[in-house]
C-alpha cells in the first residue's frame, strides 16, 4: 500500500479537526468571553471616556487553535483576549491599566474565584473542565498606541518583578494580514464547510447562516494546526521545550509561504518544501534567489536572525535565535526536516501498521486511530458496497 | 447527543451511506438503514450482501456499546446468536470491548464487529458452519473466553482470574491467579493486562457475577471446589456489589 494523496488529504483534514476546538466548545468560549467583555464594559474607570473593546487575538482569532498536549496529556485551551481601554498611552501608566482591569474582574464574585495570580501580561480566568475540556481566558489589558505603524496598533502591559512597562503589539493588524493570506481559499471552502459543520452539530447551529466564519478552516489553517501539533509532540519534554519553534513564527511563515493550494497535502508539502529551502542559512550559506528575495527568514551580518512581524517590521520574532549557538534556529530547521519525513514521506510507507504507528507518534494516537480507516480502507464508491477485509473476528455468542 | 457522537455518526454515514435514518429515543440515538458490504476474510470467500440494521447507541457511548438488531427479518430463530429481544450477540462482552477499543468509533464498531458478524451469518447459512467459530451461550461463554484467552482448563481458575481483576485491576507483583506460584508479570501478565485495560467498572463487575454464578452452580452440585483464599476473596467482593 502506498497512500493515495486524496485520501491522505482527507485524513489530515480529519486529524486536524480532531485537534481543533470543537464547535460547541468554541461557542461556549465565545459566550464566556462576551460575558467577561460585558462585565468589563459596564465598569467605570477613572479617566476613561468612550467604549472599551474586547476581542480575541492569537490562534483563537486566527482559527489555528490546537488542543495543547502537556507531558503527553491533552490540556486546556488557551484563549487570548485583548481588553482595549479607551485611554491614551501618554496619559496613563501600564500599571494603572493593568490594575483597573484586575480590580474590575475581582468585583465579580465568579471571576474573583476563577482568577489566577497576576501574570506578566494578562489576567487569567481558569474555566473548569466541562466534558473533560477546560480553557483559560487570558485577558490582556491594553490601550491604543497612537505612535504605532497602523491605526490598529496597541500597547500592552508588561510586568517584570514589580516594574511595569509597555510593549508594542498589533493583533488586529496581524489578524487582518492573516485573513488576506487566507482569503482565496476561504472563499472557496466556506460554503461546503459550513454545511458540514451545521449537519454535524444541528443542536449548536440552527442553519448554515449561524455557523461563524471563525469555524471555517482553510488548508492553510489546517496545515498550521498540524505543524503545531507535530511541534508540541516533538518538543514535549523539558530539555527541548525552550527551543521549540514558537507559534507566531510557524503561523507567520506558513501564511507567507502558502500558495493557495486547496487540498491539505499540497498545502502542507508546499509550505514545508519552501521552509526547507531556507535550511542553508544555518550553515551560513546562501539560499535560492526567489526565497532570498522574499526575505522571510534572514541572517544578519552580526549573526543574528530576523523574522519580521508582517504588520510591524520593527518587531523581530526571531530575536533569540542566535542565543546558545543558534539553538532555536537549529531546532527549527531540524523540525522542518522531521515534518517532511513524518508527515509527507509517510505516503511511501507500505505497511498499514507502521503508518498507524508513525502518524500516531507524531500527531497523537487518539486523533490518528479514529480516522485511520480513511487511509486503510478503499473509498466506497457510488452503488458499490464498502469493501471490508475481516481480521481477528469475534466469535458470536448468546446471552442466555 | 454529544457533539462527539454527532461527528462519529457523520463519519459512519459518510462511509455506510445506507445508514441514513437517525432518531432520538430517550437516552439513545438510533441509527438505522441498509448496510451493504463486500467482505472477505483470510482464506475464506468474498461475500457481497446487504442487511437492514438498527444501531441503538446509548448516550453513555463509548463506555457502553451500541445494541444492534437486524430488522429485515433475515436472521431467523434457526441462528442461535441473537437474544430473545432480537439484538445480535456479536461476541462475549469483554471480547466485544477489546475489539471495539482497537478502533473505538462507531465506524470501527460496524466494520470490526457488525460486518464480521453478518459475514459469519451468511457463511453459516451457506455452509452450515461458523467461519470464526462460536462462543458457548450465556455465562459459560464468558467463562470459556477467560479460559481460552489465558490457556487454562480449570473453571475455578477463571473465577480466580476475574476476582483478581475485579479486586485489584492489574497488579504485576501479585501471585498469578492461575495458581502457578509465579508473579503475575512473569506468568499471565500480558494477557491479564489486556483484559484489565479492556474492562471498565461495569463490565468487570458483570463478568464477575457471570463467572461466579456459573461456578457456584457447579460448586453446589459438588463438581467444583474453591480453595479457602478464593472463598474469602469472593466474600470480600460480594460486599462491593
Amino acid at each position: 500500500m502506498t497512500i493515495d494523496i486524496r485520501k491522505y488529504s482527507a485524513f489530515l483534514e480529519q486529524v486536524a479537526g480532531e485537534i481543533d476546538i470543537q464547535p460547541g466548545k468554541y461557542q461556549d468560549a465565545v459566550n464566556r468571553y462576551r460575558a467577561v467583555g460585558r462585565w468589563l464594559e459596564e465598569g467605570s474607570y477613572p479617566g476613561c471616556t468612550g467604549k472599551l473593546s474586547i476581542y480575541p487575538q492569537g490562534s483563537f482569532r486566527l482559527g489555528t487553535v490546537v488542543r495543547p498536549i502537556r507531558d503527553g496529556i491533552e490540556a486546556c485551551y488557551d484563549i487570548d483576549l485583548v481588553c482595549e481601554m479607551p485611554l491614551r498611552k501618554d496619559r496613563t501608566t501600564a500599571q494603572s491599566v493593568k490594575s483597573m482591569v484586575g480590580d474590575r474582574l475581582r468585583e465579580n464574585a465568579t471571576y474573583k474565584r476563577l482568577l489566577d495570580p497576576e501574570g506578566r501580561r494578562c489576567w487569567t480566568l481558569e474555566y473548569a473542565e466541562q466534558d473533560g475540556v477546560g480553557f483559560h481566558l487570558d485577558v490582556l489589558p491594553a490601550v491604543l498606541d497612537g505612535s504605532g505603524l497602523l491605526s490598529t496598533a496597541i500597547a500592552i502591559t508588561n510586568k517584570v518583578g514589580s516594574a511595569y512597562s509597555w510593549s508594542a503589539s498589533d493583533p488586529r493588524g496581524y489578524g487582518a494580514w492573516f485573513d488576506s493570506r487566507n482569503k482565496f481559499a476561504f472563499d472557496r471552502v466556506q460554503l461546503e464547510q459550513k454545511q458540514k459543520l451545521q449537519r454535524g452539530a444541528p443542536l449548536v447551529f440552527a442553519s448554515i447562516d449561524t455557523v461563524p466564519d471563525q469555524l471555517v478552516r482553510t488548508p492553510l489553517q489546517r496545515a498550521i494546526q498540524l505543524m503545531k501539533r507535530h511541534r508540541d509532540l516533538r518538543f514535549d519534554y523539558q530539555e527541548r521545550i525552550e527551543y521549540a519553534p514558537i507559534s507566531i513564527i510557524i503561523t507567520t511563515l506558513a501564511a507567507h509561504l502558502y500558495g493557495n493550494e486547496l487540498d491539505e497535502y499540497s498545502a502542507l508539502s508546499g509550505i514545508v518544501r519552501k521552509l526547507q529551502g531556507h535550511a542553508a542559512l544555518v550553515e551560513n550559506r546562501a539560499i535560492e534567489g526567489c526565497l532570498a528575495t522574499l526575505g522571510l527568514i534572514q541572517r544578519r551580518p552580526d549573526g543574528k536572525w530576523y523574522i519580521g512581524n508582517p504588520v510591524n517590521p520593527a518587531e523581530n520574532f526571531a530575536d533569540r535565535w542566535h542565543e546558545d549557538n543558534h539553538a532555536r534556529a537549529r531546532a527549527f530547521f531540524a523540525w522542518v526536516v522531521a515534518l517532511q519525513k513524518d508527515l509527507l514521506n509517510i505516503l511511501e510507507e507500505t505497511n498499514p501498521r507502521l503508518v498507524e504507528e508513525h502518524l500516531g507518534r507524531v500527531l497523537g494516537t487518539a486523533a490518528v486511530t479514529r480516522h485511520l480507516d480513511i487511509l486503510v480502507l478503499p473509498a466506497p464508491m457510488i452503488d458499490t458496497p464498502p469493501r471490508i477485509h475481516i481480521t481477528g473476528a469475534a466469535k458470536p455468542w448468546r446471552e442466555g | 447527543m454529544t457533539e462527539d457522537l454527532q461527528r462519529q455518526i457523520a463519519v459512519l454515514t459518510a462511509f455506510h451511506k445506507g445508514l441514513a435514518n437517525i432518531a432520538r429515543h430517550d437516552a439513545d440515538t438510533v441509527v438505522s438503514g441498509t448496510l451493504p458490504f463486500e467482505a472477505s476474510a483470510d482464506g475464506l470467500e468474498t461475500i457481497t450482501e446487504s442487511f437492514e440494521i438498527e444501531l441503538t447507541v446509548p448516550d453513555a457511548f463509548p463506555e457502553s456499546l451500541p445494541r444492534v438488531r437486524e430488522t429485515g427479518g433475515r436472521i431467523g430463530n434457526d441462528y442461535e446468536h441473537h437474544n430473545a429481544s432480537g439484538t445480535l450477540c456479536l461476541a462475549v462482552p469483554v471480547e466485544q470491548r477489546r475489539i471495539f477499543l482497537e478502533n473505538p468509533t462507531l465506524l470501527g464498531f460496524v466494520n470490526r464487529l457488525v460486518i464480521p458478524y453478518l459475514y459469519g451469518y451468511c457463511f453459516w447459512k451457506k455452509h452450515g458452519r461458523h467461519p470464526f467459530d462460536e462462543a458457548a451461550h450465556g455465562y459459560e461463554g464468558i467463562l470459556r473466553h477467560y479460559l481460552d484467552t489465558l490457556g487454562l482448563a480449570d473453571e475455578a481458575k477463571a473465577l480466580a482470574v476475574i476476582c483478581y481483576l475485579f479486586e485489584h485491576g492489574y497488579r504485576g507483583h501479585h501471585d498469578c491467579p492461575c495458581g502457578s506460584g509465579l508473579r503475575v508479570r512473569a506468568c499471565h501478565g500480558p494477557a491479564l493486562m489486556i483484559l484489565h485495560r479492556t474492562h471498565n467498572q461495569q463490565t468487570v463487575r458483570s463478568d464477575f457475577v457471570a463467572i461466579f454464578e456459573h461456578c457456584f452452580a457447579k460448586f453446589q452440585d459438588g463438581q467444583l471446589s474453591f480453595p479457602t483464599p478464593l472463598r474469602l476473596q469472593i466474600l470480600r467482593l460480594f460486599n462491593r456489589l
